[in-house]
């Protein structure tokens, strides 16, 4: 139960990942016209992505909550006999900084609710980098933890 | 909506809250995985490892919640700045870099 949760985990973080990137990259570096991939990649209508974004961000930290019991048990317990504090301390970040995102996304959905509003405007292009920059250390972070070990690594 | 105008309120309180029950030991409950049990405030060892980590979110929750609460009444009449919505918490990321900086310096 605990791999396939973790497999489902792993997907919607390459969900999120996806359409976070997508939203940033769309707001912060805005192309006219959809010529080649790059611009094609960055010509979206950002304001589209939040609703998808939060319900990504929301489902994979559930997820990434209910494995975390098996994580401490099994990984970190062996990570630490290992002595290997600086992949420790990329997980520890990594908790940190999601739970704080996470609190932000009620914020990031009121900036996103008019995305021609100038005023919010630093705002909005602040919060979804700072979730883009979250989601892509715990994406990254995450994948190292569980390749330094795996969840039933021998 | 007027609820909407305390989301910022909402994840700088919570950035904060959560930062402090982390470090001064003000998590809501502990939950101990290898028993599957869980206790009120910090809880210590039961023979296997303790988390935190749940009970200092439900602490930022609550903490942030009841903020929200009191300053509904104001932000009818004087909207809070935007800028705490996302400069409180990145502020609160940085000093988690510098509370844990202990794991890649040893």
């Amino acid at each position: 139960m605990t791999t396939f949760l973790l497999i489902m985990h792993g997907l919607m973080a390459v969900a999120l990942l996806g359409g976070l990137t997508h939203q940033a990259a769309a707001l912060l570096w805005p192309a006219r016209a959809a010529g080649g991939f790059a611009a094609s990649y960055r010509a979206v209508q950002a304001a589209r992505f939040t609703n998808a974004n939060i319900l990504f961000y929301v489902l994979t930290f559930v997820l990434g909550a209910l494995i975390y019991p098996p994580y401490r048990i099994a990984v970190r317990t062996w990570i630490e006999r290992a002595r290997l504090w600086h992949i420790s301390g990329l997980f520890e970040y990594k908790e940190q900084a999601l739970a704080i995102g996470l609190a932000m996304l009620p914020f990031f959905w009121l900036v996103w609710r008019d995305p021609k509003d100038q005023e919010t405007l630093t705002a909005r292009k602040w919060t979804t980098a700072i979730l883009c920059v979250i989601v892509w250390y715990s994406f990254i972070a995450g994948h190292v933890v569980n390749n330094v070990r795996g969840l039933f690594g021998q | 909506m007027i609820v909407t105008r305390v989301f910022g309120l909402f994840a700088a309180v919570f950035a904060i809250a959560y930062t402090i029950a982390f470090e001064w030991h003000w998590e809501l409950f502990s939950y101990h995985p290898r028993t599957g049990e869980f206790g009120w405030g910090q809880q210590p060892s039961k023979g296997g490892p303790v988390m935190h980590w749940y009970g200092a979110i439900a602490t930022g929750f609550l903490a942030a919640l009841a903020a929200c609460l009191i300053a509904l009444p104001f932000v009818r009449k004087r909207p809070l700045p935007l800028w705490l919505g996302w400069v409180v918490p990145l502020a609160c990321i940085a000093v988690w870099g510098w509370l844990l900086r202990g794991f890649f310096l040893r």
